[in-house]
């Protein structure tokens, strides 16, 4: 039985684009692991600002999750939680700089 | 027989719901909203769990202008009705600046769960380094996932 063509082999578990991605990362950075679902004990709670602060910018923007690593699911919930933070001022809307 | 009675009886639900007080108040003036918020609770047919006072801490942006609050967190088991009324009277108070009520559980057992002391936290323990300044000294990141971020122009504080 032979392989298709479009099947592929060493396709990694971490990257559903394939070459095409790894090429746009430069080919040298690996995937992040989301820290919630490595971390069973970890929760999203927007009173935590100690986490919630590792998924916002300098500037307070929320960091995507291409860059943080979290999977869709968490990063709906920790997205969830930064705005609920910002609502009691536990997290600022925006910082400005200079 | 149980499963009937159960499902007859109104469903229970875990909430939270977290205030901010002017930072003037005397602790007998939160001590007079925390009461006033126990009342309606108990009214309410609900089964008050617990108040955390965090303390006055400071906001990270000012809120009625002023850059400190009082944040009072009240835990109570009960139904929809009952945090729309403690709501309702929350927004009539002058000293509540600010609240969010939040669900925690579906179907919680007021049998399970047993009212506990009153917990008070200290604050912000200084006014040189609060809890989430607005110089953001907490919120620098040693990480690399802010490259993508530290290319708008600006320069970075010194």
């Amino acid at each position: 039985m032979t392989p298709k063509k479009h099947q592929k082999t060493n396709a990694s578990n971490f990257d559903r684009g394939g070459e095409d991605d790894d090429k746009r990362r430069g080919g040298l950075t690996r995937r992040r692991a989301c820290r919630f679902c490595t971390d069973k004990n970890a929760r999203v709670d927007y009173k935590d600002q100690a986490t919630l602060k590792y998924f916002v910018t300098e500037r307070g923007k929320i960091i995507p999750r291409r860059i943080s690593g979290n999977c869709s699911k968490h990063q709906r919930a920790v997205a969830k939680a930064i705005k609920q933070a910002r609502g009691l001022a536990l997290i600022p809307y925006l910082v400005l700089q200079g | 027989m149980a499963e009937t009675e159960h499902r007859a009886a109104p469903r229970v639900r875990e909430y939270e719901t977290i205030f901010l007080l002017s930072p003037d108040l005397t602790d007998e003036n939160v001590g007079i909203v925390k009461d006033r918020v126990r009342g309606i609770v108990d009214r309410n047919g609900g089964k008050f769990l617990r108040f955390t006072v965090w303390g006055k801490k400071r906001t990270m942006y000012p809120i009625g202008k002023q850059s400190r609050a009082i944040y009072v967190q009240a835990h109570y088991l009960g139904g929809t009705s009952l945090v729309a009324e403690i709501e309702r009277n929350l927004r009539n108070l002058d000293a509540v600046t600010r609240f969010m009520s939040k669900r925690l559980a579906d179907d919680a057992d007021p049998a399970a769960h047993e009212p506990q002391d009153d917990l008070t936290l200290g604050g912000d323990s200084d006014d040189k380094s609060p809890l989430g300044s607005p110089d953001r000294d907490d919120f620098s990141r040693d990480d690399d996932a802010s490259d993508d971020e530290s290319s708008d122009g600006s320069d970075p504080r010194s």
